[in-house]
């Protein structure tokens, strides 16, 4: 039910901004749902970014010319990227970096190959692209020099399924409405996430929006976890508890003596 | 059938999980043994943070000694005395394991440290227990008996002050190996999800010469209080102790160990033996072969925390 009522309500949203008179191209954007429950029976999911792009009536339709760019980057966090050389002959990790400052989850959406899309200077600027996006919040007019331990942990969270660029992925329904899908795997951090939707038009960016969306376990999972993590000596307690029962009954049911 | 686990972040099957713990429980059943040495690297194998998969097979151990731990108390089969004195030391153990644990973990060296202990104390005791075992195995075929070493005889550990009088086993030590002893597998056991069984039975009759009829109820004791507070350490510190993960293996375990239990009674105590020597040794040569071979990527990733991604 909840679902029918979101895509009614997205529709509403696209077809508000069709009717609204137009000043310059500018994106209206929606997301498929604002809340993304973590059940007990949570395997993945999906989230679609929609837009629909309002024309500037002085405009001829250049439908052609347009060009939208969808990202999904999760919560900020911090991370280490070590590295392992063989030391009396077993391997021990040795050297390390923090990265700092990185999204949880990036998830880069075109319908173009994104090179193609902007220049590296534009892209640069706006953070946009796995070889663009800021580490340890640093933002710079040209391209970021990535080190060797930078370039391994987009690598591995691209292996982890964290980090993704998929060009093709964002679809024209119309002259002026779009979808982008996002699959969000089984492991996908919880917090709130933001979208945002790029519009260029021969490599200039013309607007931009950005969506929140939370990811968030619900019911059972978020009260054990919150329990947890607030009373983590009742909860072991109650766990130890748990574990005295399930042995003292196997013991009684199973009793041989 | 898959199952969200809340503090591990990633579903499982339930089904995988409850064959998991009975396939280690069966084994554990069999050789009278915890377990943990086996069941926290097939975790970790498949994909459990090894943060979650330590703390929480914990519990399972809970779970897996409590039955064990009472039948032995109905049998009266228990020093309570000595193992009020391994429990207490073995507490101070688990909280020095669950400190060390967390700091280990923040510098990136937690993975190491746990397979160079694996490496060290699972070689090292499956190997005594396989060369043991296989010796009486080869003396039975020739006929002629072993050697029965006399337990008893002053050694060095006799001669130690503190001398306490546990008598129920029938013996006069120094506390010094005692409480040294518990203090060891405490840590072991909250550093590396172990019970410490397959070390504390060996010591306890090799070294404190303490009568076999009363060694597996004592160390249930000592393993079912050190790991009770190891799980509660962890989950206070750490909060890495999983509740869905630790039911679905506590299940699958209890039930494993009836079956294990069944098949242990029918095979002979030097086929067993053998046959838990070689299990312990091959996880202990899994672990060498894994710091040895050249990993398929020399770089990996962690949260600050250390938690593996």
């Amino acid at each position: 039910m909840a679902g029918l009522a979101r895509v009614v309500a997205v529709a509403a949203v696209l077809i508000a901004a069709l009717a609204l008179p137009a000043r310059a191209d500018k994106l209206v954007t929606a997301l498929s749902n604002d809340r993304v429950s973590i059940t007990s029976n949570f395997t993945g999911g999906q989230v679609v970014v929609f837009g629909t792009v309002e024309r500037d009536s002085q405009s001829v339709s250049r439908p052609e010319n347009h060009e939208v760019v969808v990202t999904l980057a999760g919560p900020l966090t911090n991370m280490v990227t070590r590295r392992k050389e063989r030391t009396f002959g077993i391997w021990i990790n040795r050297e390390s970096e923090r990265i700092r400052m990185v999204p949880s989850f990036l998830a880069i959406r075109s319908a173009r190959p994104i090179e193609e899309v902007a220049t590296e200077a534009v892209r640069a600027r706006l953070g946009l692209g796995l070889d663009m996006f800021p580490i340890n919040a640093q933002t710079s007019l040209s391209p970021p020099a990535r080190t060797e331990f930078e370039t391994a942990f987009i690598r591995l969270m691209q292996e982890n399924g964290r980090y993704s660029q998929m060009d093709g992925a964002v679809e024209f329904l119309g002259a002026d409405l779009f979808r982008a899908p996002i699959a969000l795997p089984a492991n996908v951090p919880v917090g709130t996430y933001t979208a945002r939707v790029y519009l260029f038009r021969a490599g200039v960016l013309l607007s931009s929006t950005e969506d929140e969306l939370v990811i968030g376990k619900v019911g059972f999972e978020q009260y054990m976890t919150v329990y947890a993590h607030n009373h983590g000596v009742i909860y072991g307690f109650a766990t130890v508890l748990v574990a005295c029962l399930t042995g003292w009954l196997a013991g009684i049911l199973f009793r041989r003596d | 059938m898959e199952l969200y686990l809340p503090i591990a972040e990633l579903p499982m099957n339930v089904f995988m999980l409850l064959g998991m713990g009975a396939a280690v429980g069966f084994l554990s059943g069999m050789f009278g043994v915890g377990g943990g040495f086996l069941l926290t690297p097939l975790l970790i194998f498949s994909g459990i943070p090894p943060a979650v998969a330590v703390a929480t097979v914990s519990s399972q151990i809970v779970a897996s000694s409590t039955s064990g731990a009472l039948s032995y108390f109905r049998k009266r089969a228990v020093d309570v005395k000595l193992g009020g004195f391994l429990l207490v030391s073995g507490v101070i153990g688990s909280y020095l394991g669950v400190k060390a644990f967390t700091r280990l973990r923040e510098l990136g060296q937690l993975d190491l440290v746990i397979a160079i202990c694996y490496v060290t104390f699972l070689s090292t005791i499956g190997g005594l227990m396989l060369t043991e075992a296989l010796r009486a195995i080869a003396a039975q075929r020739s006929g002629r008996p072993l050697p029965v070493k006399r337990p008893g005889g002053r050694t060095w550990m006799q001669r130690l002050p503190l001398k306490v009088r546990f008598s129920r086993s029938k013996l006069t030590i120094s506390a010094i190996p005692v409480v040294l002893l518990g203090i060891a597998i405490g840590f072991l056991g909250a550093l590396l999800g172990i019970g410490g069984g397959f070390i504390m039975v060996p010591a306890l009759i090799y070294l404190l010469k303490v009568p076999t009829g009363i060694v597996i109820g004592t160390t249930l004791m000592q393993t079912l209080g050190s790991m009770a507070f190891a799980t509660v350490a962890q989950a206070a510190t750490n909060q890495t102790v999983d509740v869905v993960l630790g039911l679905c293996l506590m299940i699958g375990g209890v039930v494993g160990a009836q079956f294990g239990a069944e098949v242990g009674q029918k095979l002979r105590g030097e086929t067993l033996r053998a046959l838990l020597g070689l299990l312990v040794l091959s996880v202990g040569i899994r672990f060498a072969v894994d710091l040895v071979l050249t990993p398929a990527d020399v770089y990996s990733i962690s949260f600050m925390s250390g938690e593996q991604l």
